[in-house]
């Protein structure tokens, strides 16, 4: 056996016996990584440290509501969850996750100050439709006030998301996925976008990614 | 590993291109939303747009520049393996003007037909298969080693090829991750062999090849002598051949440097240019450094990176002797480049530019030796000028692409090489009383070749790309007309590619 053939095995041996640590691990099928290091090391990636995001494809999570994040990422790990991002980005990533991580992670999210993205404002009108949709919604077009659930700092309550601040592409994408698949199952979302036209969908995310401080 | 199918070419391509078929047939077959795509997709259970771009390999997302910069440790060990197979069939404008002998290896023809060079236009080829081992190794190591089969690596006398199987690109890393109130600092080490394939942006040197290309150069008409930015390391395998261990640091996803050096592949790091002949590596003296530093910043649904890198190494003379202090050439290579890049379902947008400037100082003894491909100009009198000591190469690349619902796309891209006029590039004219020259023939001395690349490709699923390409040439070896002496125009090597890309 000459030199290199030895190196090579003493190297092998050590890059897989030696150097494992829950410390700063990126793994995600291992239980005994906490779900922080995981929100840190992985999840930020996409995400933000803080949750904060600046490109719009990526959801905002800081300031959300932990109730709706571990609710996602359960419904994320069962393949529940079938619009394409979901499952192009978050089936693989949440498939091995446990209870504790998942709980953890969302702990981290909703503990995070949520900031505006940055952005050109939309212009006066949109902002006042946006806004009167979402506190009065459209008796005429039988639009619910979203206000109602998403509550009236647009904060979100338990299972329903806080819509403060969040991208407004992100918004309008969902609103479509809700709209026109079954992409999310397993909310009253498909019932209350029915009625949705692409106008009242673009002026209410405009509204919630600049939401009155 | 040593050369696997010299002499089996016809039969190991035909064994090829069944695989391919049964590969593509299976792969039609599987839902969209499977995961049975490469290591890396295994491993982390993502599909391919999470890393590349609008879905197109190998260029990344700043997901996936993060991914390769902590060492390729997201996830979860898995399978290992992988592999990438193109079919590809090219046709090359004008093939009544080829060469004489095998431009890869120098060997004459059998038939003593100058166009057997192109015996292969028009066919469908297995133009090359890697295979990769690759992934999670532990929680801070992980690597990516490529080992890559050319079926047409040179033509044999009796007109069949032989293939050639080499150490391709390999990169295995120590990556960690320290993390704090202010601070987001990504650090770690890259044993790898071929300087920049440790880059994380497709605009460095071993990454804007945009694979496959065409070149009219090599037996199946891709890769080859593509104009495309490098160290000057390149001894015809694939990857640089050579042994480097860097460091490197991303500060807040905005700061990255990496330093490194690189020796000769020999000894302990033989495994780095494995496949190459003793006689053909590439011969460092001593140490060769090579650094690299950007600014990265995210902007929106887009992403801006401007950097710039360098290297110099002192590179002996084929294969000559590595104690002969006469014997090595000089390379210092200095590079801009920058990258935009929109992502935004269903739109992603690239542009990417890069310039290297590379100037060459020729060793002693090859100076002395003069010129050994002709020894007269073509008016098969005037002997060819004296050697001059050193060149200076200039190559530019710009390409914009863009890729809807990473399913179908274009791209355009330009290239353009100029530099220093010399005797030491002419390679036409007249040896030994004949004529030499045709396709890699240059009568001028001039390296400027320049054209275009158009690109429209479509993935029917994500491990499969079909693609068609048409490359015009407006300058080739100096001239955009009879650059050869022999009457070959820059336009005569103008090629159509048809490829499928396919990797499980």
């Amino acid at each position: 056996m000459n030199k290199s053939v030895l190196i090579g095995m003493g190297a092998a041996v050590a890059l897989l016996a030696g150097c494992s640590s829950v410390e700063r691990s990126r793994d995600l099928a291992d239980p005994n990584v906490p779900g922080v290091t995981l929100a840190q090391q992985v999840c930020s990636n996409c995400h933000g440290m803080d949750g904060n995001t600046i490109s719009p494809a990526f959801p905002q999570l800081a300031g959300q509501q932990p109730s709706y994040i571990v609710n996602q990422l359960t419904n994320f790990r069962a393949e529940q969850r079938t619009d394409p991002a979901g499952y192009r980005y978050m089936w693989g990533l949440s498939r091995h996750l446990t209870d504790a991580q998942i709980a953890d992670i969302a702990d981290y999210y909703s503990k995070q100050t949520p900031k505006r993205p940055r952005g050109p404002s939309p212009d006066a009108t949109t902002l006042a439709a946006g806004k009167q949709l979402y506190t009065q919604g459209d008796a005429q077009t039988n639009v619910l006030a979203c206000v109602t659930c998403h509550g009236p700092s647009a904060q979100g309550m338990a299972h329903f998301p806080r819509l403060a601040y969040q991208h407004s592409d992100y918004i309008v994408k969902q609103l479509d996925i809700f709209q026109n698949t079954e992409g999310r199952p397993g909310t009253p979302m498909a019932a209350v976008t029915h009625p949705l036209t692409a106008q009242q969908k673009a002026s209410v995310a405009a509204y919630l990614q600049n939401f009155p401080e | 590993m040593n050369r696997l199918v010299d002499s089996h070419v016809p039969l190991f391509r035909k064994i090829l291109i069944f695989a391919s078929l049964l590969c593509v047939w299976v792969a039609t077959l599987l839902p969209q939303s499977a995961m049975a795509v490469p290591t890396f997709a295994r491993q982390t259970g993502q599909n391919c747009v999470a890393c590349h771009t609008g879905g197109q390999f190998p260029e990344l997302t700043p997901y996936g520049r993060m991914f390769k910069l902590t060492g390729y440790t997201i996830g979860e060990r898995t399978n290992p393996l992988s592999a990438m197979v193109v079919v590809s069939a090219a046709s090359v404008a004008d093939t009544t003007k080829g060469e004489s002998t095998d431009p890869v290896t120098g060997n004459p023809y059998s038939t003593g037909n100058s166009n057997s060079q192109f015996s292969m236009n028009g066919q469908p080829v297995v133009a090359t298969a890697s295979l990769f081992v690759a992934g999670k190794i532990s929680d801070r190591f992980g690597g990516f080693v490529q080992i890559t089969h050319d079926p047409y690596a040179s033509a044999n006398t009796d007109g069949s090829y032989s293939g050639h199987t080499v150490a391709d690109n390999i990169d295995i890393r120590y990556a960690d991750r320290l993390i704090s109130d202010n601070r987001d600092l990504v650090y770690g080490f890259s044993l790898n062999n071929n300087p920049s394939v440790s880059d994380p942006w497709n605009t460095a040197a071993s990454w804007t090849q945009y694979v496959p290309v065409a070149s009219p150069t090599s037996h199946q008409f891709t890769d080859g002598a593509a104009p495309y930015p490098g160290f000057g390391l390149d001894a015809g395998g694939g990857g640089g051949q050579v042994a480097g261990l860097t460091a490197y640091m991303f500060l807040n996803k905005t700061y990255y440097g990496e330093v490194g050096l690189y020796r000769t592949a020999s000894n302990e790091f033989r495994a780095l240019r494995e496949g190459t002949d003793d006689a053909a590596i590439t011969v460092l003296d001593g140490y060769a450094p090579y650094w690299r530093l950007a600014y990265n910043r995210e902007l929106g649904a887009g992403n801006i990176m401007v950097g710039a890198t360098g290297m110099f190494a002192k590179v002996y003379d084929g294969a000559s002797d590595p104690t002969d202090s006469n014997s090595f050439h000089q390379v210092r290579t200095t590079g801009l480049d920058a990258q935009y890049q929109y992502i935004l379902d269903p739109h992603t947008f690239t542009a990417q530019f890069a310039y290297f400037r590379q100037d060459i100082n020729y060793s002693p003894n090859s100076v002395a030796a003069g010129n050994t491909s002709v020894d007269t100009l073509i008016d098969n009198v005037t002997p060819v000028p004296a050697l001059s000591g050193s060149d200076t190469t200039n190559t530019a690349r710009l390409k914009l692409a863009y890729t809807y619902m990473a399913k179908v796309g274009g791209s355009l891209s330009l290239f353009n090489v100029n530099g220093t006029s010399s005797a030491n590039r002419i390679t036409a004219g007249y040896s030994g009383g004949e004529q030499t020259g045709q396709v890699s023939g240059n009568v001028t001395g001039s390296p400027s070749t320049s054209g275009i690349t158009y690109e429209a490709f479509y993935v029917p699923i994500q491990n499969l790309r079909l693609g068609v390409q048409y490359t015009a040439y407006s300058q080739y070896n100096g001239s955009s007309s009879n650059y050869d002496g022999n009457g070959r125009n820059a336009s005569d090597n103008n090629t159509v590619l048809l490829y499928a890309w396919l990797a499980f």
